[in-house]
């Protein structure tokens, strides 16, 4: 029951705010915290105050087909991910959206957001995600198109064919599980252990649907345009949505369908997983060099964004449970680092008003804090050892190599190959404003609000601390992944 | 575990943010903060050595789990001696910094950056596993990078860049080497490694990982033909950052060589030649670069270079003299010894120069040094050290080297004719060595600047005692080893020589083959210096010969091939990407729907222009002939046949009608007498019968009337008064009487 209610407080709440009609700032950042941190506590109460895994089936739609949640150790993962970022990015959220109009209405959609993210956490079957799968681009819709100024619509439109383009394909394979799977619920190993010989070919192109369906939200190549489109919405939206739920939810549906529901073992060797394998492979270097030709700030953190999806894509498509093990580590690194880095871009272009790459050289010395967490993440994205960005890929490349062969080689040299491209695009724009004479001849210190800069602050003292005394988190996820495999 | 080896590595480390608030509030006390901390740190490090020396065992500390898999600390003899030296480095720059750095800015970032990397320099000197050794080297990459670019000028952000990129593409390209080598061997760890390579039948499947983890090591050393960033970033570091980035950082390079060599590829004579090469050309290049330039600092740079090419050269030999590598492996060890104190003092003497004039060109700087001999002295001891002049440093651990390099080729094994071209480039790089060594004293110290010499007579106290400390303390250390090498150098040798697998030997370090080798390099440079230097590479220029840098510009292995070699391989990546980015709105949609509007136009056509038109015809065709069936055959025969039993039905009924009217329905109408009219009619008649008599016989004669007038109108009469009883009895006769009368009573009230 408080799975349920986790996910309908924000939902039903966040509704509700636009009830109240606040006109001013107080009430409404009240309103919203609470909202988020009451969420959060549940989601905490859940996550770490239960044994085992708890479910509880809400609706019956057929014999077979019950819409269920269900909270497991990767469901857990994510649900604390998400609770975590959330009542932060609100805080991030209230500075920054002073400057843009209807508040109100973009609380409301950004408070549904939660319990749709949360619900995706806790599906326990694969028709619940995807309802909630689909809820979440209806919900995110208005968030991009924020202020409904033409670019935005744009971008919420290309946004929405996308998704809905995904939706479609998604939908086929899931379609499939349920004719042919033993029951629609998440089960590690998946569903289709006494599938016949000749459904194996026609299952396996299900999952190749399904992969590009739910891969539209990870970004993958060729359905990556709309996250760069959508990178014109508010900065919240893009640090916390395209940065972490959005495009986290899609790459946790892929792994949800892939190891829980079509299984490891039917993909394993066959196109269903050469394919995946290859366009997240090619989806690693394509979205560095991208990132590295883009001179518009926040759109090289986009693209670095659908690379860095890629690289959690390519850990599950390595079917072991240590490549898994990588991916779901740089899931959670890479949505704290990510974070950060939004964030430090929205501070520099409220502050500054500076948007493109060249502009920032010299801006160190003026906004020390920013630049110094813009700085540390950068260096952990890149992958300088101890931060986290370097355990992950280590955790990731010694899993591709340990699958031997092509798959070996390809992923450890297209690792290397992103993260000195890592080190083009991001790295020495924070050595650039650290070391460069500031244009401004007469240069003053002018940092943020204390809610963007605690916000930032406190992911990036989070980053650190896991970097460093990633023990717990290491053997929390090694035990999730030796449990799908 | 012993807390000793974390503490040396992590104290600098959390030194950093102290020394970084303290120097918010003042300088002065962050100065002596720094300080303390850089001189504190020698403890713990010369404590280990003192261990080592005195032959306990090795202290060992891990920490579990850390950044996956872990950090392993070691400190036996070698990784204590180089920790010591590390930290020795550190201690005399930091004396000297206060004083270099007097008018710098951004003091704090300096000192912050400088703690932190004394920390990881520490870390990857007394590290036990690859991994370790790997991370503490990234940190150290990194954090070295605001000492190139401390200085914010455009040479400087632009050798700082370079720095930046050699570090990072050195340090990705090192991790794949490891990721590799751990899968090939299990384990990074420097024991286990060797361990595993003893077991495998072949190296072959390790070169390449090793040669990925070479390019990282080698670049930081500074190895051909990675060693681009060398030359650049350190005429523009301060001082004691040049010191410690030539003295110290490269030996982290040739630490990460050396486990490679040593551990993993052990006595393995591929490798070695492999290392042997590069290593020759790194010593020949770096000694030409060195006598070509006209910067002093880069001169010393450019030295570093080749003092790294005869390092590897030892270890070179260490893998191909197999078990007898004692000789190389000394000289490996003491050279690296040497070179640190010999870059210590000679930038340190730069730094003091660089100090008060802020130049460096030799042009600018000659005759600076005169009447201050103690910077003389100083100076002198470590040129002719790194010269390996007989009685200095620099000769016991050049003679090592040579002896070992000739005895691999007296061996005449393997590769000996490739080592014997090797051991005369040794010969002349040493010879070559003492050129440009004795260009710089000449100019520095001997020669006399044409216009300004009597201000630089009158300088006046051009140190600080502390200064003084800083460069004299290692120029005498320099000294004793090299008067003493049998206590001094040998022992700290031995202290070495279980981390290289090698068996200590007494050697005779002036034995005559020695000497000689010593008397051909300054034969060579007797030889070169005087018609090189002071011929070739002088000009005469008013009263004045100066010094013209004669290096051909396009030689730059960083401008011509390097950064074009990037810069269009990003472009080349950028244009695959910007493609694909394209593809799939840009092309597969525009294809996509050209393709489908394509098959609509197609089918549109074939239904347009062949389908319905054929099916027109045919139509047509069938429709005609139906057509013609119809209208010959079928219609008229259906015609007929109808109309006939149309007629036929048609008059039945008529027929019938008709049978029945003229039979038993015949109209059988009332006799009704014949009508006699009223008198007028008759009257009428009667008169009009007469007219009519008359006309028929008069005019009507053609033409009479028939009518009988009289029974007529008798008819007529009867007719019109049926008609008129009809339409009175009508309700329009009614309404038209009623309007009749409305009419009269309108009239009657308009008149009356």
């Amino acid at each position: 029951m408080l799975l349920l209610s986790a996910v309908l407080c924000p939902i039903a709440l966040g509704t509700c705010l636009p009830l109240f009609r606040f006109k001013r700032r107080l009430p409404r950042e009240i309103y919203t915290i609470a909202v988020t941190l009451i969420t959060g506590a549940m989601v905490v109460r859940n996550a770490f105050f239960t044994q085992g895994d708890i479910s509880f089936s809400f609706l019956r739609l057929t014999e077979n087909v019950a819409c269920s949640f269900r909270l497991d150790g990767l469901g857990r993962l994510f649900c604390c991910l998400v609770a975590f970022l959330w009542p932060l990015a609100s805080l991030y959220a209230f500075e920054y959206m002073e400057h843009e109009k209807s508040p109100n209405s973009f609380f409301s959609w950004y408070l549904m957001a939660y319990g749709v993210t949360l619900g995706i956490a806790m599906a326990g079957d694969i028709v619940t995600m995807y309802i909630f799968y689909e809820l979440l681009t209806l919900v995110t819709l208005p968030l991009v198109m924020h202020g409904m100024t033409p670019v935005r619509t744009a971008a919420g439109i290309k946004y929405l064919y996308y998704s809905l383009f995904g939706a479609a394909l998604a939908f086929a394979g899931i379609m499939l599980v349920l004719a042919r799977g033993s029951s629609a619920a998440f089960t590690p190993g998946g569903v289709l252990a006494g599938l016949s010989r000749g459904d194996v070919p026609l299952l396996r192109f299900g999952y190749i649907l399904v992969f590009l369906g739910l891969g539209v939200k990870a970004a993958v190549f060729p359905l990556h345009a709309w996250l760069p489109a959508a990178s014109v919405a508010p900065t919240p939206v893009t640090s916390l949505l395209h940065a972490v739920a959005v495009v986290k939810a899609g790459v946790f549906a892929v792994i949800r369908v892939t190891f829980y529901s079509f299984g490891a073992d039917l993909i394993r060797g066959s196109a269903a997983q050469w394919i995946p394998f290859g366009l997240a492979a090619f989806t690693i270097v394509f979205g560095s060099v991208m990132a590295v030709r883009e001179k518009h700030f926040k759109r090289r953190l986009v693209y670095s964004t659908v690379s860095n999806l890629s690289y959690i894509l390519l850990g599950a498509a390595l079917l072991s449970a240590g490549g898994l093990t990588g991916a779901l580590l740089h899931m959670i690194y890479h949505a704290l680092m990510k974070f950060t880095l939004f964030s430090v871009s929205g501070a520099v272009t409220t502050v500054t008003g500076k948007e493109r790459v060249p502009e920032l050289s010299g801006l160190g010395k003026r906004m020390p804090v920013t630049f110094a967490v813009f700085l540390f993440s950068s260096l952990a994205m890149t992958g300088i050892p101890p931060l986290s960005g370097f355990h992950s890929k280590w955790v990731l490349a010694t899993a591709g190599i340990a699958a031997g062969g092509p798959i070996g080689i390809i992923s450890v040299s297209v690792l290397i190959l992103s993260a000195i491209l890592t080190a083009g695009y991001l790295l020495f724009i924070a050595y650039r404003a650290w070391f460069s004479p500031d244009a401004d001849p007469a240069p003053r210190r002018t940092e943020c609000g204390w809610r963007m800069t605690f916000s930032m602050l406190a992911v990036s003292l989070t980053t650190l601390t896991l970097s460093l005394f990633s023990g717990p988190l290491t053997a929390f996820i090694s035990s999730i992944a030796a449990g799908a495999i | 575990m012993d807390l000793l080896l974390p503490a040396s590595v992590f104290l600098p480390m959390l030194a950093a943010p102290v020394s970084y608030i303290i120097g918010r509030k003042s300088k002065n006390a962050r100065n002596i903060f720094a300080m303390a901390v850089q001189v504190l740190i020698l403890f713990p490090t010369l404590w280990l050595l003192v261990r080592a020396l005195s032959g306990k065992d090795a202290a060992a500390f891990s920490l579990e789990g850390f950044c996956g898999l872990g950090l392993h600390f070691r400190s036996d003899g070698f990784r204590s001696l180089y920790a010591a030296v590390a930290a020795v480095m550190w201690c005399f720059t930091g004396l000297f910094s206060p004083e270099y750095f007097a008018h710098y800015r951004n003091r704090n970032r300096y000192t912050f950056f400088c703690l932190i990397t004394l920390g990881a320099t520490l870390g990857v000197f007394l590290s036990d596993d690859l991994y370790t050794t790997f991370i503490f080297f990234e940190i150290m990459s990194f954090t070295s990078y605001t000492w190139v670019a401390h200085e914010e000028t455009q040479g400087a952000m632009r050798a700082a860049e370079t720095y930046l990129a050699v570090a990072v593409i050195g340090g990705m390209v090192t991790l794949m080497g490891l990721f590799m080598l751990y899968r090939n061997l299990g384990t990074l760890s420097f024991d286990g490694m060797a361990a595993a390579a003893a077991q495998r039948d072949s190296l072959s499947a390790l070169y390449l990982p090793g040669a990925f983890v070479l390019f990282g090591f080698g670049a930081k050393a500074g190895m051909f033909p990675v060693h681009i960033w060398l030359p650049k970033a350190h005429p523009v570091a301060p001082a004691p950052s040049s010191a410690l980035l030539s003295g110290i950082l490269t030996k982290t390079g040739i630490f990460g060589i050396l486990v490679l060599s040593v551990y993993v590829f052990r006595h393995d004579a591929s490798w070695g030649l492999a290392i042997l090469l590069l290593g020759c050309v790194t010593m020949f290049l770096g000694a030409v670069l060195a006598l070509f330039s006209v910067d002093l600092k880069r001169t010393l740079a450019c030295s570093s270079m080749s003092q790294v090419g005869f390092i590897l050269v030892g270890i070179a030999c260490q893998c191909l003299l197999g078990e007898e590598s004692t000789l190389a492996a000394q000289g490996t060890v003491l050279h690296m010894l040497n070179h640190s104190l010999f870059k210590l003092v000679l930038f340190m003497c730069a730094g003091t120069v660089y100090m008060h004039l802020h130049k460096l060109n030799l042009n600018d700087i000659r005759g600076w040094g005169r009447k201050k001999p103690f910077l003389a002295v100083c100076f002198l001891i470590a040129a002719l050290g790194i010269s390996g002049i007989p009685l200095f440093s620099g000769y016991v651990s050049k003679s090592l080297l040579h002896e070992g390099l000739l005895e691999y080729v007296h061996e005449g094994e393997g590769f000996a004719l490739i080592a014997g071209v090797v051991e005369k480039v040794f010969i002349l790089t040493g010879g070559l060595t003492l050129t440009y060594m004795t260009k710089l004293f000449v100019t520095l110290f001997v020669e006399k600047h044409p216009t300004e010499q009597r201000k630089y007579n009158k300088t006046g106290p051009y140190l600080t005692p502390l200064g003084h400390i800083a460069i004299g303390v290692p120029a005498c250390l320099l000294l004793l080893f090299g008067l003493s090498p049998a206590f001094s150098m040998q022992a700290l040798s031995f202290l070495s020589l279980p981390f290289m697998d090698a068996h200590p030997h007494a050697v005779d370090y002036f034995s005559a083959e020695n000497l000689l080798g010593a008397l051909k390099s300054i034969l060579v440079a007797g030889v070169a210096y005087p018609l090189i230097v002071r011929g070739w590479m002088m000009k005469k220029e008013g009263k004045t010969r100066i010094h013209v840098n004669r290096w051909f510009k396009r030689f730059d292995l960083e401008d011509t091939v390097y950064r074009p070699f990037i810069s269009l391989l990003l472009k080349g990546l950028g244009f695959v990407a910007l493609g694909a980015d394209r593809l799939l709105e840009g092309v597969l949609l525009p294809c996509g729907v050209s393709l489908l509007a394509f098959l609509a136009r197609t089918a549109d056509r074939l239904l347009d222009g062949w389908l319905l038109p054929g099916l027109t015809k045919a139509g047509a065709a069938a429709a005609a002939g139906f057509d013609a069936v119809f209208d010959r055959y079928l219609i008229p025969t259906m015609i007929s046949v109808g109309t006939f039993f149309g007629r036929v039905f048609d008059n039945v009924t008529d027929a019938v009608a008709l049978a029945l009217k003229n039979t038993a329905f015949r109209l059988i109408r009332p006799s009704r007498g014949p009508t006699v009219g009223n008198r007028f009619t008759y009257a009428l008649g009667s008169f009009l019968d007469k007219c009519a008599a008359l006309l028929n016989r008069t005019v009507l004669r053609a033409h009479p009337i028939r009518t009988r007038f009289v029974p007529a109108l008798a008819a007529a009469r009867e007719d019109a008064e049926e008609n008129v009883k009809h339409f009175t009895r009508t309700l329009s006769f009614s309404l038209l009487l009623f309007a009749l009368g409305l009419l009269l009573v309108l009239v009657a009230v308009r008149v009356f």
